[in-house]
């Protein structure tokens, strides 16, 4: 039988077995097991706190809980995305795990697949662990919440979790040493989390910027357009978000929603795919 | 005397019912009427009769909660310019739309004591209307509105230079305004208005008492307006939440007791516009809830000489706004030693009074610039707005002047009664399987992880 190296070809089976080593690997990971216990924890005692007052004649029963788990994720979701996803090239590249991995019949675009696929599920359990937990807790205290936004609050975090990890796999891919991809991608996420809203914030002070450009401005971010997608979903409106808030309704309307979440979903397919291209373009391992 | 009239007026029904019936004309209501004689009762029998009926002696009409009135979608349901008329279990349909004419289910003009009670108004321009009727009474009513944009509606009730009239007992859904003007020491208790433009509006109406409303999910719950001696209380303003959404605004209104009442998830919880007026005047705010809203009290700039005490400050995004940042001195946050509860106090009670040993601050930084640059309120709860209130705390050169200084914080909440309210509680079935749904993935990820992998170990 001969093992041709077919490159561009790409077998689900052997993509799906790569995809479980990687999970199981990140399993294995202390830091997934640290930060998923810390997500699962800070959300736990964050619905905690939020919820012994919050019940008034049905009013922000879930809302200010709501608002702290946001506030959560949008810190923690993209640091674990960011430097697992920092990791796995750079870092398998560095021990030589791919080129261990590529002494098989595998190709290029199959391993970065696999590894990606199996890093998504790692993030997965993670984030549904501490929506679960957090949503038990909940109930446990006596709390209630809309199924359907707590749903929708926990997919549009596993997506920008998928979307982070990508931007991971993007820094990991232009580095060869896993100490810069990681140092790479907590500047990345020092940057999405605080400095470009803190930028968007003082041009918009400085400047008076114009509420369409500060709302595009903050939008292009995803951890923006995450929150916005969630706030929508729980507030039922950004009105609350005064003046830029205001213009993103009266301008979208009910076609929001979609650009959000295009937004978000753009952010998970563009810098993947750079990724792999760079990675399968590769030179040496 | 009376009682021959009433039997008079239903052989009339019954009679103009029979002939009716083949044509299906409504009855000539009208015509009962006219023969009834003054002051008598005519009982109607259930059925549909006409409307644009004008009512010019003094008569009660009671229609069993079964007749009802229908003005054809032209001009008034019922007209009354005599004193001590009575309408009384009617239905009460489709009046004209003009807002020139102010058609009105029932509008009163010149008709003093006129009595509306357990009537239903559907398909109506205004509601009841009451001009010059003074010490008219609008109870127990239920009032529907027309189906149009919110400009060309009318209003549920609305009360024009009509002294002492009582508003008890209505429910008011879907108008415009149930606004009171030029009348004095009027009555408004447990009426519920909700899902209007301004729940319930008072332009120069002194002295009445507004208590136990329910003023839910209209663009604005109640507006004050140039009104003195206002007493308001045990009223749940909720869900008030359009463009401008306040729960109560006050403009220009002196003498206000404002207390006990519960103002919940609106977008301005109490908006103070140049209240009171009057240099010698305070306005009084007692034992409060003000939750979920955006701004819990809203300011504009140099509004002074409102004193709070004994409220309870739950949750608000903000907890209290200036509008556009300016000058903001001269309200008084104790009284006589008792402060109000602030969720976000983070002081602390060593002796045990009850009291905050260290005053309650409000000098976030984040807030203020909110209140400057209202744009700002795009980025409110986000980390990086966190991270600038946080800055301000470590560096005091960036910590704004506190808006807001209580003497004498309540550490413990007041006791809060529940009041009633349209807002659906949420069952928590939902939410739990959800989230064992998504722990079990959670579980069945790190299980798939452990087991075993073809060729791989």
């Amino acid at each position: 039988m001969t093992v041709a190296v077919a490159r561009p070809q790409i077998e689900a089976g052997t993509v799906v077995t790569i995809a479980r080593k990687e999970l199981r690997d990140s399993v294995r990971n202390k830091w997934f097991w640290l930060y998923a216990i810390a997500f699962a924890g800070l959300a736990g005692v964050l619905t905690t706190l939020a919820l012994p007052s919050a019940r008034v004649a049905g009013y922000g029963a879930f809302g200010r809980s709501a608002s702290s788990l946001v506030a959560l994720v949008q810190l923690i979701v993209p640091l674990m995305g960011l430097t697992l996803g920092a990791q796995a090239l750079a870092g398998q590249q560095e021990r030589g795990t791919i080129r261990f991995l590529m002494s098989h019949p595998i190709s290029r675009s199959e391993a970065f697949i696999g590894m990606y696929l199996g890093l998504a599920a790692a993030l997965s359990a993670a984030i549904a662990a501490g929506f679960g937990s957090a949503g038990v807790i909940t109930v446990m205290r006596g709390g209630a919440a809309d199924a359907g936004s707590f749903a929708r609050i926990a997919i549009l975090s596993w997506i920008l979790a998928a979307a982070m990890l990508g931007v991971g796999m993007l820094v990991s891919a232009f580095t060869s040493r896993s100490g810069v991809a990681s140092g790479s991608a907590l500047f990345v996420w020092l940057g999405l989390v605080f400095l470009g809203d803190l930028g968007v914030m003082g041009t918009a002070l400085a400047t008076d910027l114009p509420v369409g450009a500060l709302f595009f401005s903050a939008v292009a971010n995803p951890v923006e357009a995450f929150r916005l997608a969630t706030l929508t979903s729980f507030e039922g409106s950004l009105d609350v978000l005064g003046p830029a808030g205001t213009y993103a309704v009266d301008s979208f309307g009910s076609a929001l929603d979609a650009l959000l979440i295009s937004v978000l979903i753009l952010w998970v397919i563009v810098p993947v795919t750079i990724a792999w291209y760079r990675f399968t373009r590769g030179k040496d391992l | 005397m009376r009682r021959t009239a009433v039997v008079l007026g239903a052989v009339f029904a019954l009679t103009s019912l029979a002939t009716a019936g083949a044509q299906s004309q409504p009855i000539d209501l009208q015509a009962l009427v006219d023969a009834a004689p003054s002051g008598s009762v005519v009982t109607l029998v259930p059925g549909v009769y006409a409307g644009n009926v004008v009512i010019d002696k003094p008569l009660t009409i009671d229609g069993g909660g079964l007749a009802v009135v229908d003005a054809g979608g032209d001009g008034n349901g019922f007209e009354i310019t005599a004193a001590d008329v009575t309408l009384r279990g009617l239905t009460i349909r489709d009046t004209g739309d003009s807002l020139d004419r102010e058609n009105a289910g029932v509008s009163g003009r010149s008709a003093s004591r006129m009595v509306v009670e357990d009537c239903v108004f559907q398909n109506v321009l205004f509601g009841v209307f009451a001009r010059q009727s003074p010490d008219a009474v609008i109870r127990n009513n239920v009032i529907g509105a027309k189906d149009l944009d919110l400009g060309r509606r009318g209003d549920g009730i609305r009360v024009w230079e009509t002294s002492g009239a009582q508003i008890i007992g209505n429910t008011v859904d879907g108008g415009r305004d149930s606004v009171m003007w030029y009348s004095d020491n009027l009555i408004v208790d447990g009426n519920k208005f909700t899902n209007g433009r301004y729940g319930l509006h008072f332009m120069y109406s002194h002295d009445a008492t507004i208590t136990n409303n329910v003023l839910e999910g209209n663009s604005v719950g109640g507006f004050l307006m140039y009104s003195k001696n206002l007493t308001f209380t045990g009223n749940f303003i909720g869900g008030n939440s359009g463009p401008s959404g306040y729960g109560l605004g006050m403009k220009e209104v002196d003498g206000a007791s404002v207390r006990d009442n519960q103002f919940v998830g609106n977008r301005i919880g109490v908006y103070f516009d140049y209240s009171p007026i009057s240099y010698d005047v305070t306005n009084h705010f007692v034992a409060n809830l003000v939750a979920y809203n955006e701004v819990g009290l809203m300011f504009l700039p140099n509004v002074e000489r409102n004193a709070f005490t004994g409220n309870a400050f739950i949750e608000n995004r903000e907890q209290v706004g200036v509008s556009s940042g300016g000058e903001f001195t001269g309200n008084i946050w104790s009284v006589d030693g008792v402060g109000n509860h602030w969720d976000d106090f983070g002081g602390y009670d060593a002796d045990g009074d009850g009291i905050g040993d260290i005053p309650y601050k409000l000098d976030d930084l984040y807030s203020v610039l909110i209140d400057t640059h209202p744009e700002m309120a795009f980025f409110a709860d986000t980390p990086a707005a966190r991270a600038v209130d946080m800055a301000a705390h470590l560096f005091p050169t960036l910590r704004p002047r506190p808006k807001v200084v209580d003497e004498a914080p309540l550490v413990d909440m007041p006791q809060i009664s529940p009041r009633p309210s349209g807002a659906t509680t949420i069952e928590s079935t939902g939410l739990l399987g959800v989230s064992l749904a998504l722990l079990a993935a959670a579980a069945a990820i790190v299980a798939l992880s452990r087991s075993r992998i073809g060729g791989l170990r």
